[in-house]
C-alpha cells in the first residue's frame, strides 16, 4: 500500500514539473530590455531604478535577470549566454577587468556614442580607462571601489603613532603595539589567498614600490625587475607570519574584514565597502574606532590603489542596441549614480559627485574616497587577463607563502608563461 | 514457430523499453563527450576569436602531458582518490560491522551516520570552510580551547589543505559506502557466524576468513563507485580552496573548469576533462578485472 | 555476544557524533548574533537570535528555493524511475543480445567529467528554449542518474524468482501486465532506494543547476544558497540557518526511511 503511495505521490511530482515546465520561455517582446546583475543589498533597489527608467522612456520595459554576485561564478554565467550568442541578454555587468577580454572576443559593443570629450571629463579618469580597449571604451562605469587602509584609531593613538605613510613604517608600528597588547591581536589582515584579490594586493604593493606588472605599452611582463621582486621579498618577509597571521593565506574579504571587524588587526586593507560594516555596532566590534587612510608607500614610491567596481556593457548580440544604449546612458547618469550612492552606498564614477552635498552628508567618508581613486590604477589590461591572472596567483602565492623561496626563479618562470600568453593575444 | 514469435515479441519489448532510456542518455551524455572529444582537437581561445578555430590534432594532449601544473593537478587528483577511497571503504566497513549487530537506537544511529550524505555539498563545504578557519574555527576552539596563539591555519598551509578537503569528503559520503557494505553484510546468514565463534574462532578471524569474502563483492562496488566519484571531485575544491594554496588542492576537474570556462581555453579545458575520463575509465577497467576475478571464485566456493 | 555488541553500540555512537557535530555547529550558529558568529576565540552557546532565520527567509527568499528543489528533484526522481524500471527490466529478464554491452555502457556514462558535459548540454538546452523552465535541469538529472538506478534495479529484478512472472503469464496477462503487476510491488524496496539516491542526488546537485537555472525564480536550493555569497561578503549566519532548513527535511526523510533504504539495498547492490 505505502508503495503505490510513493509511486503516486512520485508521478504527481511529475506531473507538476512538467505543468511547470510548460510556463517557460516568454516570446521576447521588442520593447523589452533584459538586464543581468546581481542583487543589490538594498532589496528592490534594482526594481525602483527600472521603474524610473521606464517611467522616463515609455515603452520600454526593463526585464532583470538575477545572476550569483560573486565575480567568478557571474563570469562563467555570462560568458556562458555570449559565447552562444543568446539573443537572451541587451544588458549586462561586467567586473572592471572584463573588458578586454569581452572587446576582443567580440561579445560587447562599443559604447563610444555615450562618452565623447565632454563627458569623459565627468568620470573618474581610472575608470574609463579600464573600460577601454583599442582606444574605444566597452564599459559604462557604473560604481568603483578600490584598495585603503583601515586602521585602528583608538590603538594609534594610545600609543601616539601618526598613520603610517610606508610599509616599514606600518611594520615596525603594528610590531609595537602587538607587543603590547596580550589578547592575541594581529598586526594586519588582508587578501592573500589564490584567488584574484591577491593579484589585488600584490600589485597594490608592487605599484607603490614603483614596479608593474607588464611594460607600459602591455607587450611584456616585467614582474622579474628588482623593485616587483622587493614588494614581494617585503610581503614574504614582514608581513606574512610576521605582521599578519599566516591565516592571511587562507583570507578572501570576508575573512579578512572580520578579524578586523572583531578587533582581531591593528591594520587592515580592503576595499571601499569595509567602511558601513565597521561602522555599524551590530556587525562590528570596532564601530567608532576605525580610520581610513590612502595605503602606505614604499620610499621613493607613491601610495598606490587597486581599481575594482563594475561597469555596463551591451551585447553585441542584442537584437535592439538602440534602446539597450538609454539604458546604460540612464544606469551612468547623474541622478542614478546620486541614487546608488546614497540607496546602497555604493562609490559613484562620476567626479563631481564627490563633492556633491547630499552624498557627502550621508556618508562623510566619500571626500576621503577621492583622492584615493584619482591615484587608483587599473589591473593588466588584455583580452587574456583571467589567464594571465591565474598564472599571477600562482606566482605570488608560492613566492608568498613559502619563506625559502627562490623569488627571481619564480617570477622567471611567471614571466615566461605571461609572455606566452601576451605573445598569443598578440598573434591575432 | 509459436516459441519463436515470443522471443521476438520478447525483443522488441526490451528494446522498446530500452529505448527512452538509451535515448537520453546518448543524447544527453554520450554526444556531449564525443563533441567535448572533438573540442580537444582544436586550438579555440574564447577571448580571441581572430585566432580561428584550426584543427591541432592532439597539440592539446602534448601540452597537457608536458604542462607541470597539469602534472601536479593528476598526482593531486590521484592522492586524493587513493587516500579518500581507501578511508571512506575502511570507514564504512567499520560503520557497516557497527551497524549490523542490533542494539536499542540503531535506527536512529542508522539515520544520524546518513546525515552527511543528505546535506548538499556546497553546503558541506561552506560549513567545512566555516569550521577551519584560523581564528573562528570550531576545530581550533576544540583543539587549543582559547588560545588564540596557537590557532592554525588549516586551508592556508598546501598538506593541511589537502587533507582538509579529503576529510570534507570523507565525513560526507563513508555512509554510502557504509550503506554498500552493511546491505552486503546483512545477506550474510547469523549461523555461520554463531557456528565459527562455537567452534572457538575469534572476531579478526571470524571476520578475515568469513565475514570479508562474502562482503568483498559488495566492497568491490563501492569501491568503484566512490573512485569514480573522486575522480571527478569538483564541489569541494570550487567552496573551500579554489584550487589553493599554491595549487595544492587544484584537482583535475577543478585545473580543467578553470581552462575552459574561467580562462576561455575550451580545445585545452576539453583535453583536460578527456585525460580525467580516461583516467576514470583506465582504473575502474583495473577494479574490474581484479575484483571480477575475486568475484568468480568467491562465487564458485 | 553481549560484549560485541556493546562494542558496537559504542563505535556506533562515536560515528554518529562525528557525523553530527560539524552540523550540530551550524544548527548552533545559525541561532547567534552577527558579532557572535564570527567571535575570537569561537563561543559555542549562542544568544538565541532568530535574525539569522528572518534574514534568510524574507531578504534572501529562502523557501522558494526549497520549493524548487522539490520540484526539480521531485521531477528526476520520477522520470528516471519510469525510464529505469523499464530498462531494468528489459536487461533482467528479456533475453537480448549485448546484455553486458548496454550495461557496461550505462555505467561508463557515471565516468563523464561533469565540465565536458555542460557546454554541449547548455548548447543543446537553448536550441530548444528550455534553459530556464523546469525541464532543462530535469532531463541532464535523470540522464546522470539513470546509469546508477538501472544498475540498482537490474540487480534487484534479478532476484526476484522468475515463476512469478510465468505464473501471471499463465494467467493472461503479458510481460508489462507482469512487469506492473507482479514485479513492481514486490520490487518495492528496490525502486525505493533507486528513488531516494535518485532523489538525493538531484536535491544536492550543485554544477549544472548553477549554469542552467539562471532566472532566480527557478533556482534550487544548493544554488540559491551559494547565491548568499556577495563579492565581498560571506553571510555565515544567513548560510547556517538557511542550511539547517533546508536539510531539516531530508534528514527527517532518511530518518523515517533508513530501515527501508538499508533493506533496498540489501539484495541489490551486492551481486552488482
Amino acid at each position: 500500500m505505502a508503495r503505490w503511495i510513493i509511486i503516486a505521490a512520485l508521478g504527481l511530482a511529475l506531473v507538476i514539473a512538467l505543468g511547470a515546465a510548460g510556463c517557460g520561455q516568454k516570446a521576447d517582446e521588442p520593447n523589452t530590455i533584459r538586464l543581468v546583475a546581481w542583487k543589490f543589498n538594498n532589496p528592490g533597489l534594482w526594481r525602483r531604478l527600472a521603474d524610473q527608467f521606464e517611467r522616463q522612456h515609455p515603452p520600454l520595459r526593463v526585464a532583470l535577470e538575477i545572476g550569483p554576485h560573486s565575480s567568478t561564478s557571474f563570469h562563467d554565467l555570462l560568458t556562458q549566454k555570449l559565447k552562444n550568442r543568446s539573443a537572451e541578454v541587451d544588458v549586462f555587468l561586467m567586473d572592471v577587468i572584463w573588458p578586454p577580454e569581452f572587446a576582443s572576443a567580440g561579445w560587447a559593443l562599443p559604447l563610444d556614442q555615450l562618452f565623447d570629450a565632454g563627458q569623459r571629463k565627468r568620470f573618474v579618469p581610472a575608470a574609463l580607462e579600464a573600460a577601454s580597449w583599442r582606444g574605444r571604451v566597452y564599459g559604462a562605469p557604473l560604481y568603483l571601489t578600490a584598495g585603503v587602509l583601515y586602521y585602528r584609531r583608538d590603538l594609534l593613538e594610545r600609543y601616539r603613532l601618526p598613520v603610517p605613510q610606508t610599509w616599514p613604517q606600518l611594520v615596525s608600528q603594528a610590531k609595537l603595539i602587538v607587543a603590547q597588547d596580550k589578547s592575541g591581536l594581529a598586526g594586519y589582515s588582508g587578501q592573500f589567498k589564490q584567488y584574484e584579490g591577491l593579484v589585488c594586493d600584490m600589485l597594490e604593493f608592487i605599484w607603490s614600490a614603483q614596479g608593474r606588472a607588464l611594460g607600459p605599452q602591455g607587450e611584456r611582463c616585467v614582474l622579474d625587475r628588482p623593485a616587483a621582486l622587493k614588494a614581494v621579498r617585503f610581503v614574504r618577509d614582514a608581513l606574512i607570519g610576521t605582521a599578519a597571521p599566516r591565516g592571511v593565506l587562507a583570507y578572501q574579504e570576508p575573512e579578512s574584514l572580520s578579524l578586523f571587524a572583531q578587533g582581531g588587526a591593528v591594520f587592515m586593507r580592503n576595499w571601499f565597502y569595509a567602511w558601513p560594516i565597521l561602522s555599524d555596532s551590530k556587525r562590528s566590534q570596532v564601530a567608532g574606532k576605525v580610520g581610513l587612510a590612502p595605503l602606505p608607500r614604499f620610499s621613493g614610491g607613491e601610495s598606490a590603489s587597486c581599481l575594482g567596481g563594475w561597469q555596463v556593457g551591451l551585447s553585441a548580440y542584442s537584437k535592439k542596441p538602440a534602446q539597450a544604449l538609454k539604458l546604460i546612458k540612464f544606469l551612468t547618469s547623474e541622478t542614478v549614480q546620486r541614487r546608488l550612492a546614497l540607496e546602497e552606498g555604493l562609490a559613484p564614477t562620476r567626479a563631481a559627485l564627490y563633492q556633491d552635498p547630499w552624498v557627502l552628508k550621508a556618508h562623510p567618508h566619500f571626500a576621503k574616497l577621492a583622492p584615493v581613486l584619482a591615484g587608483a590604477r587599473p589591473r593588466p589590461r588584455t583580452p587574456l587577463y583571467p589567464a594571465v591572472s591565474e598564472v599571477m596567483q600562482v606566482y605570488f602565492h608560492r613566492a608568498i607563502s613559502d619563506s625559502d623561496s627562490d623569488l627571481p626563479e619564480l617570477a622567471g618562470r611567471a614571466v615566461q608563461d605571461i609572455d606566452r600568453l601576451l605573445g598569443l593575444a598578440r598573434g591575432q | 514457430m509459436a516459441l519463436t514469435a515470443t522471443r521476438r515479441g520478447e525483443r522488441l519489448l526490451a528494446w522498446g523499453l530500452l529505448l527512452p532510456c538509451l535515448a537520453a542518455v546518448c543524447a544527453f551524455a554520450f554526444w556531449p563527450i564525443v563533441y567535448s572529444f572533438v573540442l580537444s582537437l582544436h586550438r579555440i581561445v574564447l577571448g580571441l576569436p581572430g585566432l580561428g578555430e584550426p584543427f591541432i590534432g592532439l597539440g592539446n594532449y602534448a601540452r597537457l602531458l608536458a604542462d607541470p601544473t597539469a602534472r601536479s593537478s593528476a598526482a593531486v587528483t590521484l592522492v586524493f582518490v587513493a587516500v579518500s577511497t581507501l578511508l571512506e571503504v575502511a570507514l564504512g566497513t567499520l560503520m557497516a560491522l557497527a551497524l549490523d549487530k542490533s542494539f536499542r537506537g540503531r535506527g536512529l544511529v542508522r539515520a544520524a551516520v546518513l546525515v552527511p550524505w543528505a546535506i548538499p555539498t556546497v553546503v558541506a563545504s561552506q560549513m567545512w570552510r566555516f569550521i577551519l578557519n584560523d581564528r573562528y574555527g570550531l576545530l581550533n576552539w576544540l583543539l587549543f580551547g582559547d588560545q588564540v596563539a596557537s590557532y592554525r591555519a588549516w586551508l592556508a598551509e598546501p598538506g593541511w589543505a589537502l587533507a582538509a578537503i579529503i576529510s570534507a569528503d570523507v565525513w560526507k559520503t563513508s555512509a554510502f559506502a557504509a550503506l554498500i557494505v552493511l546491505a552486503g553484510l546483512q545477506t550474510i546468514p547469523r549461523e555461520i557466524n554463531e557456528a565459527a565463534a562455537l567452534d572457538g574462532a575469534g572476531p579478526w578471524q571470524r571476520f578475515r576468513h568469513l565475514t570479508l569474502p562474502l562482503v568483498l563483492p559488495a566492497l568491490a562496488v563501492a569501491l568503484v563507485f566512490r573512485t569514480m566519484d573522486a575522480f571527478r571531485v569538483f564541489d569541494l575544491v570550487f567552496v573551500m580552496t579554489q584550487g589553493g594554496p599554491a595549487n595544492a588542492t587544484n584537482v583535475l576537474q577543478f585545473y580543467g573548469y578553470k581552462k575552459m570556462f574561467a580562462e576561455g581555453f575550451m580545445g585545452y579545458g576539453s583535453a583536460v576533462s578527456v585525460m580525467v575520463f580516461v583516467m576514470v575509465l583506465a582504473v575502474s577497467l583495473l577494479y574490474l578485472r581484479l575484483v571480477g576475478r575475486r568475484l568468480l571464485r568467491g562465487e564458485e566456493r | 555476544m553481549r560484549r560485541g555488541h556493546l562494542i558496537a553500540a559504542l563505535a556506533a555512537g562515536g560515528f554518529c557524533l562525528l557525523a553530527l557535530a560539524p552540523f550540530a555547529w551550524l544548527v548552533l550558529t545559525s541561532f547567534k548574533t552577527q558579532l557572535e558568529v564570527t567571535a575570537i576565540p569561537p563561543t559555542p552557546w549562542p544568544g538565541g537570535s532568530l535574525e539569522f532565520y528572518r534574514s534568510a527567509l524574507s531578504r534572501y527568499g529562502l523557501m522558494h528555493f526549497v520549493l524548487n528543489s522539490l520540484i526539480v528533484a521531485g521531477g528526476t526522481t520520477a522520470c528516471t524511475l519510469c525510464l529505469g524500471v523499464g530498462a531494468a527490466y528489459a536487461l533482467a529478464r528479456l533475453r537480448m543480445p549485448g546484455r553486458p554491452w548496454l550495461m557496461g555502457a550505462l555505467l561508463l556514462v557515471s565516468m563523464f567529467p561533469q565540465i565536458s558535459l555542460a557546454g554541449p548540454i547548455w548548447r543543446m538546452l537553448q536550441a530548444a528554449g528550455w534553459l530556464n523552465p523546469y525541464q532543462g535541469l530535469i532531463i541532464p538529472y535523470v540522464t546522470l542518474t539513470l546509469p546508477l538506478a538501472v544498475w540498482i534495479l537490474t540487480s534487484y529484478f534479478s532476484e526476484l524468482p522468475r515463476e512469478l512472472e510465468e505464473a501471471a503469464m499463465l494467467d493472461g496477462c503479458g510481460r508489462l501486465g507482469a512487469l506492473v503487476r507482479v514485479i513492481l510491488p514486490l520490487a518495492g524496496p528496490g525502486v525505493f532506494t533507486a528513488a531516494i539516491l535518485v532523489f538525493i542526488y538531484a536535491w544536492n546537485e550543485f554544477f549544472f543547476a548553477l549554469l542552467i537555472m539562471t532566472r532566480r525564480a527557478v533556482q534550487t536550493l544548493p544554488v540559491g544558497i551559494a547565491l548568499f555569497q556577495g563579492q565581498f561578503t560571506m553571510p555565515w549566519g544567513e548560510i547556517a540557518a538557511a542550511s539547517t532548513v533546508a536539510t531539516a527535511p531530508l534528514v527527517a526523510l532518511v530518518f523515517i526511511f533508513q530501515r527501508r533504504i538499508v533493506s533496498g539495498l540489501s539484495a541489490g547492490a551486492v551481486k552488482g
